[in-house]
């Protein structure tokens, strides 16, 4: 099965849900949403850094500079109150609109 | 915005931190890989391919911290700076070009500003109306208020007006330390200066006990008078001076606002006006006593103008039907409304104003599209620049931004370039715009004008630079190939510029029209008949002051020995005292009613009117005015002989072809001692003289009656009028020496020569014609220079193309008229709209056009023929270019 371009807009969701599990470096972030999506999101790991700069500008994420796993400097980045609203948000947006995606797909199967 | 500032500030450091993090991120991956098994060159290059295109994602980041447009534009501005200074010669033409423009424009709306925007400089200066009486049925579109109808209206407009002030101005002799100073005087209402909100910066202002009868006089100083004349004595307060032999004491000093309607030396109140004082005894038997005040009132809160306007017009209804005899509301129409102060002081510059900034906006248009046109040509130099811009990863919209952000500077550029012209330009204007509003005071380079001058100068700069820059789609092979960068836009581009020229030649035709029209109509000002000499002769005011010369009776113990002993003096060839200096300031002629002999009348109405002046025997001869039948005055017309009148030839129409000579006309004498009845005398016509242009050099000459000194009722304001043979200049000391010598204390003004009170008068219209002309032939030079440099480039273009056609034989003549019929083109084309637009907008000029109509086909054929000729000139010049190409040498050159 090939890979899945990942819809516009939902790549800060996954992040700020990413980073909901607690605070995680810029790899860490696209290594795990590869892991969580089974390897079915294919994300252009680069445009994970503008998405996270926006996310900063927008106040939903804040950045601190710390020692990786094997001990190198890296950025690490974690959800704020603010985010945390926002990933509620954005989640139940989300799914209000799957949902109504799946209703339409149902009725056009019927 | 904290944040984004932050960014900005330490946009370095957070550069340094985003390559750590990328470079951090790609050594995590190639890790990741190298463990999967891969060999460390396959690992870094897979991490490389799975990041995607990282200076995209960089940029991207960048773009998300949300600084990146500060940054860009500082970056536009450096290098549009360094594009400007690497092309200095188009740079400077071009600021120079916008900088006359926007400056023009600038000067322009500085005097708008001042004139016709700003609030008057008065508390609740919006609620400011004047009373407008008039008498439309017999033509007379301004009557002065007179006390009673004053009175009224103050009295029943309480519902209207906070409050009903008076205005007058007098001409009084201050007595200053024994020196005669002749002062304007405004006489004012106790609570004219309150009303206006102006307060004293000195003393006190005028109270409702100061304007009575009997009250001490007092007096306010204008802050003007007491800087010139008092060197700003703070102690002035409490001072007397001696005005109509009467102690009046300084009670304060205004601050530094203007004055309206009319700049005052002093102020006082009301009764202590001699003349004015008088005058109130006389309101019970004269309804109209004293028709010469102003009125203004504030408009009560609330209450809109057009209410104001009605009220009047009722009270006014009312008065004129209680006094029917006096007012005659159904032959005169008689009536009152308001106007708001501020209209009608500039009621008379408005639409001249407009027009101008009209002209202006044209002129800026041409700059504009001639600057497009430069730029449009220099783009084809810049074609491989920005195909290589294009080439690195510029999108459209980006290379866009970047050409308006260059063509935005050269425009601010330009703007300081216009502030710095409009600051040189703007006293002459002011000046000018003087003779035809009195409110100039305000006109300055205030923020108001600057932020015109900023906003017009980005619109220009979007203007000019939006043309160009839709023409920067560029065709990156084709561009990129070397001799091929004439391939892509030039079609389009060429569209544009014979667009533009188009429109640069419509408009410079229309400007042209006006300037001609203008230039005709002052040429046909200039040699106007004016029906007397102005040359060689010299006027002066010496009006006796009323206290020292109240009646006519004093006033000529004063005049005519001063006349006796000039026209005694050497190189003195004539001369006479009269109130009639040709030109000499008064701008519309008296309308006295009177009767004539035999054809009497009872409609005071309906009788013939005419403006009755006052003269000496020598008063014909001194300014050369022709008689035409009988005779003109002698000195046999003394008080007790015969009353006698000389008419003028445009007063004989009232005798329907038949000689006037010999008949007799009614004029209006002085009331008998102890009564305000008007009466009549009768005078005998002696003599008709020609036509005098007296108020006006385009007036046409009205009815005008002379009545000798001797034999004239009234007090006259006296002028001396002195034919010299010399330099009649020259001759002012020796005038002033004369007078002074029959009495030291009356002063002698308004010395000036009769040809420079005719220059003055034409003053006006040959600074619109000048201003115009000078905008007209601007836009036509910027113009020709645009055709030049079109067909400069186009030849530029084709030389292969003329290269071959004359190696096939074509001869010079008809390349040249190829070329140059490509220019003509344009300009024919621009010439027919021009024409169009000019024919629909002449009509505005029509106001300031003399005898001259505003679709005068001689000016247009000039116009259009000047057009085609420096139009083909102007293409000839470069087209000679085309044919001096070698063939050869064409042919080898791509």
């Amino acid at each position: 099965m090939a890979k899945l371009d990942l819809l516009q807009g939902t790549l800060d969701l996954l992040i700020l849900k990413t980073l909901a599990l607690g605070p995680q470096h810029g790899w860490g972030i696209s290594q795990r949403i590869q892991q969580i999506s089974e390897n079915v999101l294919r994300v252009n790991q680069g445009s994970l850094y503008p998405a996270l700069q926006r996310l900063d500008t927008a106040g939903w994420i804040e950045s601190e500079w710390g020692a990786s796993e094997n001990n190198r400097q890296a950025k690490f980045y974690k959800l704020t109150k603010k985010g945390e609203r926002q990933l509620k948000e954005e989640t139940a947006q989300w799914e209000r609109m799957t949902l109504a995606v799946q209703r339409i797909l149902d009725v056009e199967t019927t | 915005m904290w944040k984004r500032l932050n960014a900005l500030i330490r946009h370095g450091d957070l550069d340094r931190g985003l390559n750590a993090e990328v470079r951090f991120h790609l050594e995590m991956e190639t890790e990741k890989n190298i463990k999967l098994g891969m060999s460390p060159d396959e690992a870094r290059l897979k991490a490389l391919r799975s990041f995607g295109p990282m200076e995209k994602h960089k940029e991207e980041t960048r773009d998300a911290r949300g600084v990146s447009w500060i940054e860009t534009l500082l970056a536009d501005l450096r290098y549009g700076g360094r594009a400007l200074l690497k092309h200095p010669g188009y740079a400077l033409l071009a600021i120079l070009t916008l900088g006359l423009g926007i400056g023009a424009n600038t000067a322009i709306f500085s005097v708008i500003n001042g004139v016709l925007l700003k609030p008057l400089p008065y508390e609740h200066g919006d609620r400011l109306v004047v009373v407008q009486q008039s008498r439309p049925l017999s033509g007379q579109p301004q009557v002065g208020v007179a006390i009673a109808e004053y009175f009224d209206y103050r009295e029943r407009g309480k519902d209207v007006f906070d409050g009903l002030v008076e205005y007058h101005q007098m001409n009084f002799d201050l007595i200053n330390r024994g020196e005669p100073d002749r002062v304007n005087t405004g006489v004012v209402s106790a609570n004219f200066f309150d009303l206006l909100g102006i307060k004293p910066i000195l003393g006190r202002s005028f109270v409702a006990e100061d304007d009575v009868i009997g009250a001490e006089a007092v007096l306010l100083l204008s802050h003007t008078y007491w800087r010139q004349k008092f060197g700003g004595d703070p102690n002035i307060v409490g001072q007397v001076f001696e005005m109509n032999d009467r102690p009046h004491r300084v009670i304060g000093v205004l601050p530094n606002v203007p004055h309206y309607p009319q700049e005052n030396d002093v102020y006082m109140p009301v009764l202590a006006c001699p003349f004015r004082a008088r005058a109130e005894g006389q309101v019970a038997s004269n309804r109209r006593a004293f028709g010469a005040l102003n009125v203004f009132g504030r408009l009560k809160e609330g209450v809109s103008a057009e209410q104001a306007a009605s009220a009047v017009g009722a009270i006014c209804h009312t008065f004129t039907e209680d006094n029917k005899q006096v007012y005659r509301p159904e032959t005169s129409g008689f009536r009152a409304t308001t106007v708001p102060v501020r209209d009608a002081l500039t009621s008379g510059a408005r639409e001249l104003l407009l027009i101008l900034l009209g002209i202006t906006g044209l002129v800026l248009l041409i700059a504009c599209a001639n600057v497009a046109n430069l730029t449009l040509a220099r783009m084809l130099g810049r074609d491989r620049e920005l195909a290589m811009r294009t080439a690195l990863g510029a999108g459209r919209s980006r290379l866009v931004r970047q050409l308006l952000t260059e063509s935005t500077l050269l425009a601010v550029c330009s703007g300081i370039v216009g502030v710095a012209f409009a600051y040189g330009t703007i006293g002459m204007l002011t000046r000018f715009v003087g003779r035809f509003t009195s409110r100039t005071g305000e006109i300055g380079l205030d923020p108001m004008v600057l932020m015109f001058t900023l906003g017009v100068s980005i619109l220009t700069g979007i203007l000019f630079g939006t043309l160009p820059a839709l023409g920067s789609r560029v065709d990156l092979v084709a561009a990129l190939k070397q001799g091929g960068s004439q391939a892509g836009d030039a079609t389009r581009r060429k569209r544009i510029q014979g667009a533009l020229i188009v429109a640069q030649v419509a408009v410079s035709v229309m400007l042209l029209v006006g300037a001609g029209l203008l230039l005709a109509s002052f040429f046909r000002l200039q040699r106007v008949e004016t029906g007397y000499r102005s040359d060689g002769v010299l006027s002066a005011q010496i009006f006796g002051n009323f206290s020292r010369y109240p009646t006519i009776v004093e006033q000529r113990a004063l005049y005519v020995p001063v006349l006796e002993r000039i026209q005694a003096l050497p190189g003195v060839s004539a001369a006479a005292i009269t109130n009639a200096v040709p030109l000499g300031g008064a701008a519309t002629p008296g309308a006295i009613r009177f009767q004539i002999e035999g054809k009497a009348n009872d409609d005071p109405e309906r009788l013939p009117t005419a403006d009755v002046r006052v003269a000496t025997p020598q008063y014909f001869a001194t300014i050369g005015v022709p008689m035409i039948s009988g005779r003109v005055f002698n000195d046999l017309d003394s008080e007790e002989s015969l009353r006698v009148v000389v008419i003028n030839k445009a007063m004989t129409k009232y005798w329907d072809g038949v000689d006037p000579v010999g008949s007799r006309i009614a004029l209006p004498t002085a009331p008998l001692p102890g009564t305000t009845t008007p009466r009549l005398a009768w005078y005998s016509i002696v003599g008709i003289v020609g036509d005098v242009r007296q108020f006006g050099l385009a007036q046409e000459t009205v009815a005008q009656a002379y009545v000798p000194l001797t034999q004239t009722p009234f007090g006259v304001a006296g002028q001396i009028l002195v034919r010299t043979a010399g330099d009649p200049a020259s001759f002012a000391n020796q005038l002033r020496s004369t007078v002074y010598a029959v009495d030291p204390n009356q002063p002698v003004e308004n010395i000036q020569t009769l040809d420079d009170l005719r220059s003055e008068a034409l003053a006006a219209p040959r600074l619109t014609a000048t201003l115009l002309g000078v905008f007209a032939a601007l836009a036509l030079l910027v113009t020709l220079a645009g055709i030049g440099g079109v067909i400069a480039t186009s030849v530029q273009q084709r030389t292969k193309e003329f290269g071959l056609r004359m190696a096939l034989g074509a001869r010079r003549g008809s390349v040249l008229t190829m070329v140059v019929r490509q220019g003509l083109t344009l300009v024919l084309i621009g010439l027919a709209v021009g024409v169009a637009g000019a024919l629909v907008a002449g009509r505005v000029l029509s106001a300031y056009l003399y005898q001259t109509a505003p679709r005068d086909p001689l000016i247009f054929a000039g116009v259009a023929a000047l057009f085609v000729l420096s139009g083909i000139i102007a293409c000839l010049i470069p087209a000679r270019r085309a044919t001096t190409v070698d063939p050869l040498i064409a042919l080898r050159a791509e």
